[in-house]
């Protein structure tokens, strides 16, 4: 019989509507579980966010050593429990914050530090729903430079009156880094670690194609003449290797149009994505996507494989590319061949990100901050390990990551650090570091372009077309926000 | 009457009364659990998120009364709803109705006595059972411009297209992915074919009715309510769409809803919207715009049902 699928309309159309609404519901209810884990927007590559499987707190014991000198007015007889949450989950950064926090123990035996790994996805997520409900939350948080966005919107303590207390002021930092954790004068975490964008080239492929090895692209110019001898290309279009492409590493139109002269917004915040400079910009990497042909381009990507030897500059696939320093790590680690037709591995060398013709170089220097999240009620303690971590721990920090530290004076005279030839190439660079673009009515502003791009690149528009839709755009959401 | 009568005729009445009285209230009791979880967890956030959809919302401030400037925003200015809105019914529409006639096609497949049909039936449903995030990434790999299929593809001399990397291409190859999770509808289609009576197939034969003919005049209308229920919700979880585009698009291009915002579904906008730019109030009018439209394509649906599903008995 048809007995069991026998469903009265009523039956059917009840059923069937509570089975919408809940799921439907629930995906904008505030507060609830966790969400899914996302890669990171902010500037480190997806290199460091390969979830650790321990996930649960780690407590490290109290070594009750005599604190030595420290270099910043501290305290150590503030005593406490400090609640940590960062999301370095791989081996490499786990070990390395690990290290930070037993030498922060060692000076501070009566505050006690518990770390907790927490997907770069979800951290925020889980700090802000702490924040609204009023527990939970951790003492120190790692942000970045939406940090801004986080002290508009009340989720972060106010550490002014503590910095001043301690004498902690811009003059230690790169200016870019002080900047970004900083609202209207006042502080709202302590910057900790950055990083600078540098152009990466393989030297032997440099030599091979009858290029100097020793010299890298110096501008957009240069790029392009140097991709000529560089580029493999199968008969049938399919990319055997790239000498350049503007969208391929870790950068985008943001800092190419900064590379030409061009800015997002002006002083007073008034979107200016349709200047004529960021259109020229994208114009440029559409001259490239054409160069290769935009299908190429998406098959040759999809070759790729993660940080490793099989990824896309390691691998020889890619001759040249932007990212940031720390991807030396990753080099130094697998140590690739990357050898001439003749068997002499030359490596890879550094250069300025290639600016246009006639411009100055610029880039993004991103990085992070520890943020104490309102409603802690630690914040004395996580203040002591904040200025700990940044004045003392980066320095560990940054020979196990190649991270820069955000302390001018450890980046540029640790003797670790520098005892790599490469190092004092990566402090001169951050002289052309900026910090990200931040709109108060529109935190998010620059993901106008992502669509603007693709509109290009795709031949639906043209760069003024689309870049004239982003303005728009912009404009819409901040007269949206302004109310 | 005498009063002492009335009392005797009234008695068993008001014994009855009491007793279903009685009876209904240790129902509600039995369901109380289920009413108070249903109040307090389903119907007051709905209640809550359609408040705030008429309100600026960042979870940490108390929210600030804004009117319609939400649904405003999104009717009259927001590119990105009609792109994911768009998106969404693309996949609603090419993706639902392969769904059904192929796990159709299977159950009707399984439903005949064939050797080994068990293992088949547990196969089709492993997928199923499988952890959602784990299984998308192997599919990222299958469906890379280099990968299975296209290598497979290309023994046969067809060079296939990019796949993820393609934003013509990106929502096709949701589908096919999507096509790995029949293993449900098939088990829902196995069960309403095992309840079509046999003696109506031997009625036919008697009469000389070749397969086809039995598929279409027996088969089809008798499971007619299966097919129903199974465009219902397949439609329903098609507009809900978010896992695979999610996870899809960080990980081929770090940006949720890319390549060219071709895997922007409805509930990725929300989510991006809610949880990335901490605009709770613009997701809740979000959630409560699919949610009317998903109301509207039901009932739309019960309606024409009435000329099409037969309910047997």
């Amino acid at each position: 019989m048809t007995g069991k699928f026998r469903l009265s309309r009523r039956q059917f159309v009840g059923a069937a509507l509570a089975a919408l609404a809940v799921p439907v519901i629930q995906a904008c209810t505030p507060i609830g579980t966790p969400v899914p884990g996302t890669q990171p927007e902010a500037t480190q590559p997806p290199l460091d966010t390969t979830p650790s499987p321990e996930t649960e707190p780690t407590t490290l014991p109290e070594t009750g050593q005599e604190p030595s000198e420290l270099p910043y007015t501290g305290r150590t007889d503030v005593s406490g429990q400090i609640e940590f949450w960062h999301f370095w989950g791989s081996p490499l950064r786990r070990n390395a914050i690990r290290r930070v926090i037993a030498g922060f123990n060692e000076q501070y035996p009566e505050i006690q530090v518990t770390e907790t790994f927490v997907p770069f996805g979800d951290i925020w997520t889980r700090a802000i729903a702490a924040v609204a409900a009023g527990s939970g939350m951790p003492d120190v948080l790692v942000d970045t430079v939406q940090l801004f966005d986080r002290a508009q919107n009340n989720i972060m303590t106010n550490l002014q009156d503590l910095a001043e207390r301690d004498n902690i002021t811009e003059a230690d930092f790169w200016p870019h880094a002080w900047s970004q954790a900083n609202v209207d004068g006042n502080l709202y975490g302590l910057p900790y670690e950055t990083d600078i964008r540098v152009l990466y080239y393989n030297k032997a492929q440099f030599a091979d194609a009858g290029l100097d090895p020793e010299v890298a692209p110096a501008d957009w110019d240069a790029l392009w003449t140097a991709a000529d001898s560089l580029d493999i290309i199968a008969a049938n279009g399919s990319i055997e290797r790239m000498g350049f492409h503007p969208l391929i590493g870790n950068i985008g139109l943001d800092q190419w149009a900064w590379c030409n002269g061009g800015e997002w917004q002006a002083e007073d915040g008034t979107p200016t994505i349709n200047a004529p400079e960021n259109v020229e910009a994208l114009a440029w990497i559409q001259q490239w996507s054409d160069r290769y042909g935009k299908p190429n381009v998406d098959a040759f990507q999809g070759t790729f494989g993660p940080p490793g030897l099989q990824d896309r500059f390691m691998s020889g696939k890619m001759s040249s590319l932007v990212d940031i320093q720390g991807y030396t790590s990753f080099l130094n680690f697998f140590n690739p061949n990357l050898s001439t037709e003749e068997g002499e591995n030359l490596g890879y060398g550094l250069g300025a990100i290639p600016p246009a013709p006639g411009h100055e170089p610029a880039a993004l220097s991103g990085g992070f901050a520890l943020a104490n999240p309102r409603g802690s009620q630690q914040t004395e303690a996580m203040w002591e390990f904040a200025k700990y971590a940044v004045y003392v721990g980066q320095a560990s920090w940054a020979r196990d990551t190649y991270a820069v530290p955000t302390v001018q004076d450890l980046a540029r005279n640790d003797p670790v650090l520098n005892a790599d030839p490469r190092w004092s190439f990566f402090i001169e660079a951050m002289d052309y570091g900026r910090p990200g673009v931040f709109n108060p009515f529109y935190p998010n502003m620059l993901e106008v372009l992502g669509p603007a791009v693709d509109a290009v690149l795709s031949g639906s528009m043209t760069p003024q077309e689309a870049l004239d839709d982003a303005q728009r755009r912009a404009e819409e959401e901040i007269a949206r926000a302004r109310g | 009457m005498k009063p002492s009568e009335v009392e005797a005729t009234a008695r068993p009445r008001s014994g009855i009364v009491t007793h279903w009285r009685r009876e209904a209230i240790v129902g509600y009791l039995f369901a109380l659990p289920w009413i108070i979880h249903f109040l307090a967890l389903t119907v007051g956030p709905m209640a809550f998120s359609l408040y705030a959809s008429f309100t600026s919302y960042n979870i940490v401030n108390p929210p600030r009364w804004i009117g319609i400037d939400n649904y405003r925003f999104i009717f009259l200015s927001d590119d990105r709803f009609r792109i994911a809105l768009y998106n969404t019914l693309y996949y609603v529409i090419i993706k639902t109705p392969i769904v059904i006639v192929l796990s159709l096609i299977f159950a009707v497949l399984l439903n005949n006595p064939i050797p080994g049909k068990r293992i088949f039936r547990t196969i089709y449903y492993l997928p199923t059972v499988i952890t959602g995030v784990a299984a998308i990434f192997l599919w990222i790999w299958v469906l890379n411009p280099a990968g299975l299929l296209n290598r497979g593809l290309a023994l046969i001399g067809i060079r296939g297209p990019n796949w993820f990397y393609d934003p013509a291409w990106s929502k096709p190859g949701l589908v096919v992915m999507s096509l790995w999770y029949i293993g449900s509808p098939i088990l829902i289609f196995l069960a309403g074919l095992q309840d079509v009576p046999q003696h109506l197939y031997e009625a036919a034969d008697i009469d000389g009715a070749g397969t086809w003919a039995k598929f279409r005049a027996i088969t089809i209308p008798l499971l007619s309510p299966t097919i129903f229920f199974q465009i219902v919700t397949q439609i329903i979880g098609a507009f809900q769409v978010f896992n695979t585009a999610f996870v899809v698009s960080i990980t081929a291009h770090t940006t949720a809803g890319d390549p060219a915002q071709s895997l922007l579904f409805y509930a990725v906008y929300l989510y991006l919207r809610g949880f990335r730019q901490l605009q709770m109030g613009f997701a809740s009018a979000l959630a409560w715009i699919l949610f009317v439209i998903v109301l509207v394509i039901t009932v739309i649906q019960v309606r024409l049902s009435e000329r099409w599903v037969y309910y047997a008995g």
